[in-house]
């Protein structure tokens, strides 16, 4: 117990002296973290949906079974329709690591799995953002994933809990 | 219907294969234009493998000692529809020739999912029609080159020899999967007629060709997949009672009866970012019934691999593995069965122990090119159309497998 007081006294001393120190240091990494994130290269993900989708957030295990191709309708019963792009894109593996904490190895062998044994279908495979945007604006019940910066008022963000 | 359907192909599949496999490719070629056509919520999806063999002995798909082979090839094509919210039908044609095993275009599986039950976390349904049979890892899908991690899977479990039992079969089979933050469970449970060629198992279980007939009879199937949510850790243990009867013919030697084979796999596997590891441990029991002139009434096979999996680039893999079967626990070393048979079929022939590396190049993003080499004591898995007499197979050879792949 004396112990314990004894650590309490002394990081009380560290706050008073070096709080303001720590104040800034934090100031400063919160806003290399905003600039970070604004960064093109490594803007985050957001999950966008066609507008058609009425559910405003989803849960990450329930986004996992919907780009696992597992789940096929939505929470109000409408068809689910997953845009992917190619395994190879940057924003892919971005995607898969970042979002859904899967490698996209797993994804492919989980759709191959399903393809190949009559339990499934494959997600329709886009070659650019560009036409991600476009295709699940303009098909009902679309989930897909795009940059930040492209998201326009024909999309809507899903968002993960 | 499905019935007619498969016994149109097996029938009229073995002359003119050749030409079935021509049709199927020119298929493979103008389906994705097709898809194009058509609603998005149909798809359609195919692949053809074409391999080479080359054995220092013994035979397999195709080779013969010393000489290599190209008789191993694989072609499917499928097609899968969403007609409405809770259904999907999917069906798929297979051709496989694999050496003197197998020559025949078949339906793999044709079937109607009902998802009866879907909510956010809980997924409910039932399948029926012509169902893949869910055992261990690889089962679903182990004609399909990219769905498998070497040129051939790991011959302790998915040995050739009862193919047709273990690909599909006919009747219903329920499935459900619960998605909780830490896990994905998903449970199989099928009910199906399995799919008996009797010609191919009079030998394997009776030890020769014989007047009578294998007929099916129902059996059941449960698998039980526990992945934690990222799918690092997949754990699955598959349970099977297949159940077969043996209608004597006139004259025949041996009398009508049952034959019960229950496999049981437990399989676990472990994804990283570059590894995958990956065993599965199964267990094969077979009881004989009233049926006369088999040297034993009830026998345990037992298989296990462990299999590991490096990614060297995007592109390419590298596999290492070992792989173990025995036809008989209490007789590991097969000289009971030697003896038994007065020395017709050696000790060589009740177990099988495969040292495998196998590399994988995918170049393209539909194609795939793989290499392997093995190094086997025993012949266990040696398929018997390929080897007809056992007493002339080797019990040290070794074998170089290699397989081009398309897909789409």
């Amino acid at each position: 117990m004396r112990r314990h007081w004894h650590y309490l006294a002394v990081s009380r001393v560290v706050t008073q002296r070096f709080g303001s120190l720590l104040r800034k240091c934090a100031v400063r990494c919160a806003l290399c973290a905003v600039m970070v994130s604004f960064c093109p290269v490594l803007a985050a993900q957001d999950i966008v949906v066609n507008p058609s989708v009425s559910q405003p957030s989803v849960a990450k295990s329930t986004l996992r079974a919907i780009f696992g191709m597992r789940m096929r309708n939505w929470s109000d019963n409408t068809p689910i329709t997953v845009f992917v792009l190619r395994n190879d894109d940057p924003v892919h593996t971005a995607f898969s690591k970042e979002v859904l904490n899967m490698f996209p190895h797993q994804l492919q062998r989980a759709w191959d799995r399903l393809v190949f044994s009559g339990t499934g279908q494959a997600p329709v495979v886009v070659n650019s953002l560009q036409e991600m945007a476009e295709k699940v604006a303009a098909t009902p019940g679309a989930v897909g994933y795009l940059k930040r910066d492209m998201i326009d008022d024909r999309l809507r963000v899903l968002i993960v809990q | 219907m499905i019935d007619y359907a498969s016994s149109l192909f097996s029938k009229g599949g073995r002359a003119p294969s050749r030409g079935v496999a021509c049709a199927l490719l020119f298929c493979v070629g103008f389906a994705p234009t097709l898809v194009v056509a058509i609603d998005p919520a149909v798809q359609f999806h195919g692949f053809f493998t074409q391999g080479y063999s080359y054995t220092s002995d013994n035979s397999f798909f195709g080779s013969a000692a010393a000489e290599g082979s190209f008789d191993y090839t694989e072609v499917g094509v499928n097609a899968s529809a969403r007609p409405n919210k809770y259904l999907l039908a999917t069906g798929q044609i297979l051709y496989r020739e694999a050496g003197a095993a197998d020559d025949r275009v078949d339906l793999d599986y044709a079937l109607l999912d009902y998802r009866g039950h879907s909510t956010e976390f809980v997924d409910a349904g039932v399948r029926l029609g012509r169902i893949k049979n869910p055992l261990g890892l690889y089962n679903d899908t182990r004609d399909v080159a990219v769905s498998r991690p070497s040129v051939i899977l790991p011959q302790s479990i998915y040995f050739d020899r009862t193919r047709d039992l273990a690909l599909s079969g006919d009747g219903i089979g329920f499935y459900g999967e619960r998605r909780g933050d830490r896990s994905v469970l998903t449970v199989e449970f099928n009910v199906v007629k399995p799919r008996v060629d009797t010609d191919n198992l009079e030998p394997i279980l009776l030890g020769a060709q014989r007047v009578g007939r294998f007929e099916d009879e129902p059996s059941a199937l449960v698998r039980a997949i526990l992945n934690t949510a990222e799918e690092r850790l997949r754990l699955a243990l598959s349970v099977a009672a297949v159940n077969l009867r043996y209608e004597a013919g006139p004259n025949d030697v041996s009398d009508s009866g049952d034959v019960l084979f229950s496999p049981r796999i437990l399989s676990i596997q472990y994804n990283a970012e570059r590894w995958i590891l990956t065993s599965e441990y199964a267990r094969r029991e077979f009881e004989f019934d009233d049926i006369a002139y088999i040297p034993f009434d009830t026998r345990t096979g037992e298989s296990f691999y462990l299999q590991a999996q490096y990614k060297l680039a995007d592109c390419c893999w590298i596999l290492g593995r070992r792989d173990v079967l025995y036809q008989d626990i209490d007789d590991k070393s097969g000289e009971k069965f030697e003896a038994l048979t007065g020395g017709a079929r050696p000790a060589h022939t009740q177990f099988a122990k495969d040292w495998t590396v196998s590399l994988r190049w995918q170049p393209g993003r539909n194609w795939l090119v793989s290499a392997e080499h093995h190094w086997v004591q025993g012949t266990a898995w040696l398929p018997i159309e390929d080897n007809p007499d056992p007493a002339q197979t080797v019990e040290d050879w070794r074998m170089f497998l290699m397989l081009v792949s398309v897909w789409f």
